[in-house]
């Protein structure tokens, strides 16, 4: 029996090389409790190394809030929002993608 | 700070090596890593006098363990008593040196051990002042968030005057004639470079839990800190010593690694069963269960006797056991698991439906993963290292606890890093050295240039983990000479084969997350081989550290550390007697079970989880 899989769409651009944003679809097994940055994690080390998220710092688990995105337009942490079906990911300030779904912050990043 | 651009090989033979640019920053001390060791440190070297750039690899005031921490400061009763708290008037500084100890199973820097319990009540009385909130104390500790404390210290870094620089990492410290004359940085999401003149560096970057799978950690800590420091040339120790904490979530996925269970289970009990619903840890001596369970002993005790039953098969599908509450009356439970957890929820994480299971009567399956590293960096009382400008500071040292830790790591970082920055900052006021040399500087430079254009090669999350979960399995709670063995030789072969051999899906600059991953790859396979060596050169079981072809505590050889002296190519081992100071030391051979006995009943008749 094939495992449940989503359809996750996720924002990809690299203002340096792109010219527009675009969508990417990646097809994700699904499990019980995962979160969408479960989702993004077996992406980015299954099938897309390009792929970049605010991964190198931060906790996973909903306490430094460096993850924050949006999932299906809403604003939320992608580390404690739960993924079940198909899921848009995008990043909370598209005009200020550094790459994919980071972002720059405020002044010298801090909450 | 001097800041200015420098073009780079403008005409250089590759159209992608073209218009590199490295930034250049000038400070008296640098101080790398964004916890409380190290803004504690940058706060103390500003009020010495110096110049002071701190580096947070992540976001400022949320990176590091700190903020992930529940978090207990502990002191001596006493002292906390003189603060103005209930404490323990009773408690003596003769007390809690013995139990600190005796906790570490004698293996403790006894310099150290008085230098923690002795700044202490300093450090809390001047968070204090900076307008830490408390939530409630108990007889050794004071209760509080390891966010707060993480605020109170980037305001007060910001009002000190002291240069803070988020998302940076460094990568390698330059020296010359073995004293530290720079450090070379990447700026993680713009790529740049970033060449560090300075005279002084704090040592603050922390445990290196992302060297195993699963952990308990922030995803920034892979060790990078004790492993430039040790190619800089300073002595590292005791890294085999390394704790995993008990009763940690193994499911669902969103929550692994978390420890709301092992919290939960200090402060309102439950019970622990295996995969055939028996309670095994009726099996152990019921005092041992009792200390074991009930204080932060728990750590050492419960991994062990969790890895005894998951190596019995008698584990749950992800490798760990069941927790549930039990007997305990379910108002009792919540009231008591609430205390930390308020409503079931921390900050972003909603753990109401983890209430749930256990109103029900259900248990969920825990398990032991990487928490504390009592090994690292080895310093003195003045928190120097042998390398001439280079101090360390709080998890990144070898510090006061041993073989293991019970008294506070939250404790540890602050009395480490107001010492480390006091003394780095009078230290690089007064010195001067050599500029770092360029051609260092374009020698890292080009290795990571040259990773970034190797686009065909092996995928890097995969070579990681497949260490990280050998790492978890070789070096736990429970060790033997054969996976110690295999392991190393797994090392070697990927240091071998597959390290030369990583590549990357995208050269971009920009958030480069494989050229960061290859990077902490290599370090945290430095310090993997220093505690898998060290492992199995440590023919004793103690504290955290159980081989089970050595199952003895053994008092007579062993009571020395392990210390590793950088060699061209490694290191060698060697090892350091301990030197009592105000607790002479044990003799003769005993099981591992019976000394962890012993140490748990020669704590002092002071209350608490200490």
């Amino acid at each position: 029996m094939n495992p449940k899989t989503a359809k996750i769409k996720v924002f990809r651009f690299n203002p340096k090389k792109d010219g527009s944003p675009r969508l990417q679809d990646y097809d994700v097994p699904l499990t019980e409790g995962m979160s969408a940055m479960d989702a993004l994690d077996y992406i980015y080390q299954n099938l897309d190394g390009t792929l970049a998220y605010y991964d190198h710092a931060g906790c996973s688990l909903g306490i430094c809030a460096r993850c924050n995105g949006r999932i299906n337009g809403k604003p939320g942490l992608f580390c404690q929002t739960p993924i079940t079906a198909d899921t848009i990911l995008e990043p909370l300030s598209k005009d200020k993608v550094i790459k994919d779904l980071v972002f720059k912050r405020g002044k010298d990043q801090a909450e | 700070v001097i800041i200015q651009e420098v073009k780079k090989n403008p005409g250089s033979k590759s159209a992608r090596r073209q218009a590199m640019s490295a930034r250049k920053v000038e400070t008296d001390v640098l101080v790398i890593g964004g916890g409380g060791a190290g803004f504690r440190a940058a706060i103390a070297a500003r009020d010495a006098g110096a110049e002071v750039t701190l580096i947070s690899k992540g976001p400022l005031a949320r990176c590091g363990a700190t903020p992930m921490a529940g978090a207990d400061f502990t002191l001596d009763g006493l002292s906390l008593s003189k603060l103005g708290f209930p404490g323990a008037p009773d408690d003596t500084f003769e007390k809690a040196f013995n139990d600190i100890v005796t906790q570490g199973y004698y293996l403790n820097n006894q310099k150290l051990v008085e230098q923690y319990l002795t700044a202490a009540p300093d450090r809390l009385k001047e968070l204090i002042g900076w307008g830490l909130n408390i939530t409630f104390s108990e007889e050794r500790a004071i209760f509080t968030s390891g966010i707060g404390i993480m605020d109170t210290l980037l305001s007060r870094a910001r009002a000190s005057g002291v240069t803070l620089m988020a998302d940076t990492m460094i990568l390698d410290l330059l020296t010359e004639n073995g004293q530290v004359t720079g450090a070379f940085g990447l700026d993680v999401q713009s790529g740049e470079y970033i060449h560090f003149k300075i005279k002084a560096v704090v040592m603050a970057t922390g445990g290196w839990h992302k060297a195993f799978w699963p952990n308990t950690g922030m995803r920034d800590l892979s060790g990078e800190g004790i492993a430039m420091a040790h190619r800089a040339g300073a002595d590292i120790g005791n890294m085999e010593f390394i704790t995993f904490c008990c009763n940690v979530l193994l499911e669902p996925p969103m929550w692994l690694g978390s420890i709301a269970t092992y919290v939960i289970s200090l402060l309102a009990g439950g019970t622990l069963t295996n995969r055939n619903g028996e309670e095994f840890l009726n099996e152990y001596d019921p005092l041992m269960v009792q200390i074991g369970t009930g204080m932060e002993w728990n750590k050492s005790f419960v991994s062990y006797v969790t890895m005894k039953e998951v190596n019995a098969g008698k584990g749950g599908p992800q490798g760990g056991i069941f927790y549930g509450r039990g007997d305990v009356p379910w108002d009792d439970f919540e009231k008591a698991a609430t205390m930390l957890i308020p409503k079931w929820k921390y900050k972003a994480m909603d753990l109401r439906p983890l209430g749930e299971k256990f109103k029900a009567g259900e248990s969920i399956e825990v398990g032991s993963a990487v928490e504390y590293f009592d090994g690292g960096i080895r310093v003195n009382q003045r928190f120097e290292t042998n390398v001439a400008g280079l101090y360390a500071a709080g998890e990144c040292t070898l510090g006061p606890f041993g073989a293991n830790r019970v008294f506070s790591a939250i404790t540890e970082m602050l009395v480490h890093g107001e010492a480390a920055g006091k003394n780095a900052g009078a230290w690089a006021v007064k010195s001067s050295g050599p500029d770092p040399k360029e051609a260092t500087l374009k020698f890292h430079e080009d290795q990571i240039e040259t990773l970034r254009n190797r686009m065909s090669g092996l995928r890097i999350p995969e070579v990681r983990r497949k260490v990280q979960e050998a790492a978890h399995r070789a070096l736990g709670p429970i060790r033997n000479p054969s996976d110690l063995a295999s392991f190393v030789k797994l090392l070697d072969n990927v240091k071998a084969d597959e390290l030369p051999n990583l590549s990357v899906s995208d050269d971009s600059r920009s958030y480069n997350k494989e050229i960061i991953d290859a990077i902490e790859l290599e370090n945290m396979m430095t310090l993997l081989e220093a505690a898998a060596k060290s492992a199995l050169f440590r023919t004793e079981s103690r504290g955290v550290h159980y081989r089970e072809d050595f199952p003895d505590c053994d008092n007579d050889n062993w009571l020395k550390e392990t210390i590793l002296k950088r060699t061209k190519d490694g290191f060698a081992i060697e090892t350091e007697g301990i030197q009592p100071v105000h607790k002479s030391l044990p003799s003769g051979k005993m099981p591992y079970l019976d000394m962890m006995k012993t140490m748990m009943t020669s704590r002092s008749d002071i209350g608490g989880h200490h």
